[in-house]
């Protein structure tokens, strides 16, 4: 049984800097009602709840879900690093494809500290192990935030194979600024020249500091049902899910010594062709992206992971302004992670907000002409990827 | 020879034809002595009889210059050897029971032949000899007497029963001889050898006894016998030139009280203490060894029972902590009948406690340590030591409660309960407790001594008690007389204070125990009758009261009249005497109050004089008292002195005194110690106290340290047992303290507070010391190097110094600087190098997946550093205590980084010729420029190819840039490292066109 899956409301707060948002069960409470009045419908309608973040204890998903109201259905919890988002939502789509609910909510959020990523516990095995290790062989180690060097050392690999100036990365850094500067929702709204971006300070090289994606608060929601639920509402023509696919790390991402394949390129570029294939649409007919532009060097890399453009040409690619309106497509029109923020829980959600937005024709000053294929793109480390079309008829 | 001789000594040595016998008489008679050489000339096994061994000696004595005679008898045969001895020589002075024979079998063999036989030899023919010549001993008021035993007698060994038990015989008849011969001048010793003789050739492997000879053994036994040694009772264990004194142990044990039932289980209680030797003692005579028994003959039990133990009462106290408030007050007083009347401003001032006057009535005195045991007692957890009974066999017989100036409205009180005395009122008991509570500042607030009747719990045959009674009224009318009604519900107000037995509430319970209804508190009749003497003999003016002393006669129900006869026996003293009424009932009785002459001052007098003012230094002048700095700069060094200390006590000490507020710690578990100013991590106990009492503190004086805990003023939490590990320091010289005051002052009193004393510094480990242990390590194991072949460069922060480790090159190095071309570079803040060196993997793994260790070049080589696992951390430790020695800082040691010749030159030297040969191009016809550092070069390339130029200096139109520091360039030039590899880590920089970066690889075999 596989029925269609609709995305019938959507909805998110703007991101904020750590310190200076409400509390996660709040955002939550906020992007929720959201969705759930962008969908016309009532919160006792909803039959399951997927609530993803990274940071906090057990059942922080309840507690974010009881602010929609205490109706004792099913909550998950979901953590998949930052894919975790996409991860609820990769679940809901699987409750009402597979028959067993009519409407679900997938929600994420997340209340982040200041500074880079670190890890928690430090008495265990690093689910990050495996990756590091492959880290330490090609490239060691620095006092670098560890996200940085692994996405950065991709950048150095993908330099040194293909022999692109360090300015290409800073590109996509002014391109994201240039589409946050649109987006209310976005944490940076201040466009930002090249050369600002390139002399910020050195993170990692060829990464400097505007070339990273901040640690930001936030939370995204999103309500999935089945036809007859969207029919039952009078709900016409709604975006729906032409496809996703999920993959995890290959033997690639450590058995080749590769910094590109360590930090996901495969399970990109698997995701990706799964969804080509499960929706009879290639990359070619898609007109706007959401991909999980973590740092600068990994939405380049994606760019060939998805299909955007040839391996090897991700340079000209985004010299050609292929990535931006005007172009081929558009990539992250939001913002992206780069500067609409990244809230690890929130990502996926907000990603799709912004797609279902898109192909809508809601997305105001950023709006992509003529949009009606999206492509969906969220990806963590240690690792997971999920990749999601998008279509409206 | 030390000249010990033996001229006009006679000696007789028996067995002496063979083995340990013949070498005795041998030295003997070689020192002057004249031998008696007795040997039957029998068998090892008591069989046969010849007298060639003993002719063959007595030649053999003769051959060395000296003198003897043989002699054939049985040594059962005492009289004729003696005989022997006074034929040939007139006397005898020595007498060396050697003779023996085996008869070896098991237990269950042995006849009693077998038996008989050994016991006869050894034992009976040691008697016998002595015994022949101890009249001869005793006369001439000398003698020396050896007896010989063995390991097999002290120590017992398999199938020797006989023998065993002759030579333990042996033993006891020469402990005893020794005693009887001691005023004579005869010294008997024994001694248990082991030796080759024909007794133990069938027992011992030859290889063991050719090791074992005679010869080892006589030496002992000559001096033994020499008029020099003093020696007596002795047992000795000698063989193969061992020689060692053997003497009793016995455990202190576990003395059971006389006067008291023990039995079976009590010892099985008391087993590990009976057998454990810590502290053992070593009796060596009989008066010894009935010395603890005569002592517990001499303190008898103080009795007891099953419910009373009177010898663990004596002993034991229990401390309880309560506290009350204005509230408890006044509940008290409204429960004893106080302010019936509301408008009587007389009793207003107990219950108002805004009133100016709120008072506290005295007799609540009793109520903060009655009312913690009770509150105790609810939860099980009051228990007097030695008291082994429940609270339903107790009924409060008397109370004595005392007060030194009026009570405070509210306190923090701890309460010390100690045991006063039992009598014994068979079947029943009667017990005092005394108990003292003490306020926050030590202060005795209030006394309090309750007296009980526990039913049942007498007959232990204790004393009675005296008879008779006190405090008997006269036989005149009293001088006053008040009469009060009880509220038919006085018992339910006045059980809110705290006595919570049902007794006193509950109708059905009361029946229980024979009552009509619930019962009056008896404290509560007692505060009655405080109130009335207050009232009748201070005006109402509750100051005057001192104490108060009551019997409890007979019960009082609630809504009865009290009344309380009064006479006043003098200024201070009133007698009473308090009846019910409506039964005309004595009810307390042999009762007196005291009063104070004079109201006392309110304020208790401090203890000491506070010192907070003076204690600390102002800015301007220098203290030149002993301070907090002064102390814990002393300790410091006294740890520092003593590095085992920590691993004893392995104990943290956390200080935290007030007036004023300062923080200190004593660390006795990490590291060698260390003390100093501030807050150490997990200390095992904390210690608050008052800065005025340090010095009782480190006074030594334990007693004086309990009483400031018992007084409240000084707080423990933690483990506070840990706090007794503190009289470690007890061996602290004080001058210590002194010095460090001394020095202080001399410096103009820098002194500050918040900063470790720096002489503490100095003895830590430093990574000098660290480093020169390693080089230590490395010196004592050549074959590191081979084994390792890995040099490691430490880069450490914080402060910034570097050090290597080379396990590479020649014999091995490790010390301050750079070593040339490192495998791997570690950078790690100094703070970590405990870790790094600390042997576990896991926590450096930690470090590094952390961040904060920081690898490169050949990260796996890094692993290698775990040659050093093995290495004894003492040498370090032993290169620290070089360093303190020799008086060299760490600062000192510490070197700065060493000067590098520049490769870079070299390379591009080389770069140029293979330029001007053609083996080298760089794609298209660029211009690049590298940027060498450490030592700093700059170098241009350009032209086009077959003209290439190379020239050091920077160019404006370089189209890529290349940094590296010229440490790695030479490892780019040797092939060592790829261009691409050095890129990817981070150590080859390159802006610009990477297309040029890949040109880089011909710089393979530059160097």
């Amino acid at each position: 049984m596989n029925r269609r899956v609709n995305v019938i409301g959507v909805g998110m707060t703007k991101f904020a800097k750590p310190g200076s948002s409400a509390d996660y069960h709040e955002m939550a409470r906020e992007a929720g009602t959201i969705a759930l009045k962008d969908a016309g419908i009532d919160y006792s309608e909803v039959q399951q709840a997927y609530a993803g973040y990274v940071y906090g204890d057990s059942t922080c998903g309840q507690r974010a879900v009881y602010e929609l109201g205490l109706s004792g259905i099913p909550v998950i919890n979901v953590n998949n690093n930052c894919s975790t988002g996409s991860t609820a939502l990769y679940l809901a789509r699987q409750a009402i494809e597979g028959g067993l609910a009519e409407c679900v909510i997938a929600l994420g959020f997340e209340k982040m500290e200041r500074g880079a990523l670190g890890s928690k516990f430090n008495d265990r095995e690093n689910p990050m192990g495996k990756h590091v290790q492959v880290m330490l062989d090609s490239q060691g180690f620095t006092s670098a935030p560890p996200a940085a060097q692994m996405f950065g050392g991709a950048g150095r690999e993908y330099r040194w194979e293909h022999s692109i100036k360090r300015e290409t990365f800073g590109q996509i850094a002014v391109k994201a600024r240039d589409h946050a500067s649109r987006n209310p929702y976005a944490l940076f709204n201040q466009p930002m020249s090249l050369e600002e971006i390139m002399a910020s300070e050195e993170v990692f090289d060829p990464l400097t500091r505007f070339q990273c994606c901040p640690p930001t608060c936030g939370a995204g929601a999103a309500i999935l049902c089945s036809d007859e639920f969207a029919k039952k509402h009078g709900i016409d023509n709604p975006v729906y899910i032409a496809a996703q696919a999920m993959t995890t790390d290959f033997a690639s991402s450590f058995e080749e010594q590769s910094m590109i394949k360590m930090v996901g390129y495969d399970m990109t570029k698997s995701a990706a062709a799964q969804v080509y294939e499960q929706a009879g649409v290639g990359p070619e007919d898609v007109q706007v992206v959401e991909l999980h532009d973590c740092f600068t060097a990994n939405e380049l890399i994606t760019y060939e992971g998805l299909g955007l453009c040839p391996e090897g040409g991700a340079e000209q690619f985004i010299w050609d302004g292929d990535n931006t309106y005007g172009g081929k497509y558009v990539t992250n029109p939001s913002g992206g992670l780069l500067s609409k923020g990244h809230p690890l829980g929130a990502t996926g959600l907000a990603q799709c907000t912004e797609l279902v937005w898109q192909l809508r024709g809601m997305a105001d000053k950023r709006q992509v002409e003529n949009a009606n294929i999206a492509l969906q793109h969220n990806l963590g480390l240690g690792g997971a990827c999920v990749v999601t079309m998008y279509r409206r008829d | 020879m030390s000249g010990l001789r033996f001229d006009n000594r006679v000696a007789i040595v028996t067995g002496a034809g063979n083995g340990l016998g013949r070498q005795h008489a041998l030295l003997l008679g070689s020192l002057g002595a004249k031998v008696v050489v007795n040997d039957l000339g029998g068998g090892a096994f008591g069989d046969g009889k010849s007298s060639a061994a003993a002719d063959k000696v007595v030649e053999e004595i003769k051959e060395l210059g000296g003198d003897a005679v043989a002699n054939y008898d049985s040594v059962e045969d005492g009289e004729a050897i003696v005989k022997t001895a006074m034929d040939a020589f007139g006397t005898v002075d020595i007498v060396i029971n050697n003779a023996g024979i085996l008869r070896d079998t098991s237990f269950a063999k042995m006849t009693d032949n077998d038996w008989d036989l050994i016991l006869k030899v050894h034992l009976t023919g040691s008697k016998s000899v002595t015994q022949a010549a101890w009249p001869i001993m005793r006369e001439k008021g000398y003698g020396r007497i050896i007896m010989t035993t063995s390991a097999a007698g002290l120590y017992g060994n398999f199938g020797q029963a006989n023998y065993c038990a002759a030579k333990l015989g042996l033993h006891g008849l020469a402990q005893c001889l020794a005693e009887e011969g001691r005023s004579k001048g005869i010294h008997v010793n024994t001694i248990a050898p082991i030796a080759k003789s024909r007794l133990t050739e069938t027992i011992l492997p030859p290889d063991i006894l050719a090791n074992l000879k005679p010869e080892n053994v006589s030496p002992l036994v000559a001096w033994l016998c020499h008029e020099d040694c003093e020696e007596t009772k002795g047992v000795f264990e000698v063989g193969a030139g061992y020689i060692s004194k053997l003497r009793w142990e016995r455990t202190l044990g576990h003395t059971f009280p006389l006067g008291r039932q023990f039995d079976i289980d009590d010892v099985v209680k008391k087993w590990d203490k009976i057998t454990d030797f810590t502290d053992a003692e070593h009796p060596k005579n009989t008066n010894d060894s009935v010395a603890p028994i005569f002592a517990n003959i001499s303190n008898p039990s103080l009795g007891g029972n099953e419910f009373i133990d009177l010898d663990e009462a004596v002993k034991g106290e229990l401390v309880l902590e309560s506290e009350y408030d204005e509230r408890d007050v006044a509940l008290y007083a409204l429960g004893i009948g106080a302010a019936h009347d509301p408008l009587d401003n007389s009793e207003l001032k107990y219950v108002y406690e805004m009133g100016s006057d709120f008072s506290v009535l005295p007799t609540f005195a009793v109520m903060p340590q009655s009312g913690a045991m009770l509150s105790a007692a609810k939860t099980g957890q009051f228990s007097m030591p030695g008291m082994s009974f429940g609270l339903d066999r107790l009924l409060h017989g008397e109370q004595y409660t005392e007060i030194h100036r009026p009570l405070p409205a509210n306190a923090k009180l701890k309460h010390i309960f100690k045991f006063k005395e039992a009598f014994d009122k068979d079947p029943n008991a009667v017990v005092t407790f005394a108990i003292s509570s003490v306020d926050e500042d030590g202060n005795e607030v209030a006394y309090n001594e309750m007296t009980s009747f526990v039913k049942g719990a007498g007959g232990w045959g204790g004393d009675r008690g005296p008879s008779g009674d006190i405090n008997v009224p006269p036989e005149r009318e009293p001088d006053a007389v008040i009469e009060e009604k009880t509220d038919d519900n006085q018992t339910l107000l006045y059980r809110l204070s705290g006595d919570w037995n049902p007794l006193h509430a509950d109708p059905n319970f009361a029946k229980a125990f024979g009552y009509d209804k619930p019962i009056l508190h008896g404290l509560c009749t007692f505060g009655y009758c405080g109130r009335h003497v207050i009232k009748a003999f201070s005006d109402n003016d509750p100051r005057y009261f001192k104490s108060i002393k009551v019997r409890f006669a007979k019960n009082v129900f609630p809504g009865e009249t009290l009344v309380t006869r009064m006479w006043k026996e003098s200024d201070t003293r009133i007698l009473f005497e308090t009846t019910v009424k409506e039964r005309n009932e004595v009810v307390i009785k042999n009762a007196a109050i005291e009063l104070f002459s004079e109201i006392p001052e309110d304020k208790p007098v401090a203890t000491k004089q506070a010192s907070s003012g003076d204690a600390q230094p102002t800015e301007s002048a220098v203290n030149e008292d002993v301070t907090l700095d002064d102390v814990f700069s002393a300790v410091s060094q006294y740890v520092a002195s003593k590095p085992d200390l920590a691993e004893q006590v392995k104990t943290g000490f956390q200080f935290k005194f007030s007036n004023p507020d300062t923080a200190w710690f004593i660390d006795l578990k990490n590291g060698s110690g260390s003390a100093g100013a501030g807050e150490m991590d997990k200390p095992d106990v904390t210690i608050e106290l008052d800065t005025k009492h340090v010095d009782t503190l480190f006074g030594g004086n334990m007693g004086e340290v309990q009483k400031l805990y018992f007084g409240g003023e000084m707080k423990l939490s933690g483990n506070i047992m840990a706090s007794n590990k503190l009289t470690v320091l007890s061996g602290m010289d004080p001058e210590l303290v002194e010095q460090a005051r001394a020095k202080r002052v001399a410096a103009g009193g820098s002194n500050e507070t918040a900063a470790p004393p720096t002489e503490a510094q100095d003895t830590e480990i430093t990574l000098a010391d660290i480093f020169a242990g390693v080089g230590e390590f490395i010196a004592s194991k050549p074959e590191l190097v081979a084994d390792v072949s890995t040099s490691f460069q430490f880069k450490f922060s914080n402060p910034d110094s570097t050090w290597f480790i080379d396990l590479k090159n020649d014999a091995g190095a490790a010390g301050a600087g750079f070593v040339e071309k490192p495998d791997v570079t570690i950078e790690l803040d100094t703070k970590h190098v405990d870790t790094l060196f600390g042997g576990n993997v896991a926590e450096v793994q930690k470090l590094f997946f952390g961040g904060e260790l920081k690898l490169s070049g050949n990260i796996m080589a890094s692993n290698k550093l775990s040659a050093l696992s093995d290495m004894d951390p003492k040498l370090v430790e032993a290169a620290r205590d070089k360093r303190l020695q020799e008086g060299t800082s760490a600062a000192e040691a510490s070197v700065t980084t060493a000067k590098r010749e520049p490769s870079a030159t070299a390379i591009f030297a080389a770069l140029k010729e293979r330029a001007l040969s053609g083996d080298f191009s760089l794609s298209g016809s660029p211009e690049v420029q590298f940027n060498v550092t450490d030592p700093d070069t700059s170098w241009v390339i350009t032209g086009e190819a077959g003209n290439w130029e190379v020239y050091e200096g920077s160019s404006d139109s370089a189209k890529t840039v290349f940094t590296i520091s010229d440490q790695l360039l030479e490892a780019l030039a040797k092939g060592e490292r790829s261009a691409k590899d050095l890129y990817q880590h981070g150590e080859l920089r390159i802006d610009g066109d990477m297309m040029l970066a890949h040109d880089l690889e011909q710089f393979k075999g530059l160097a």
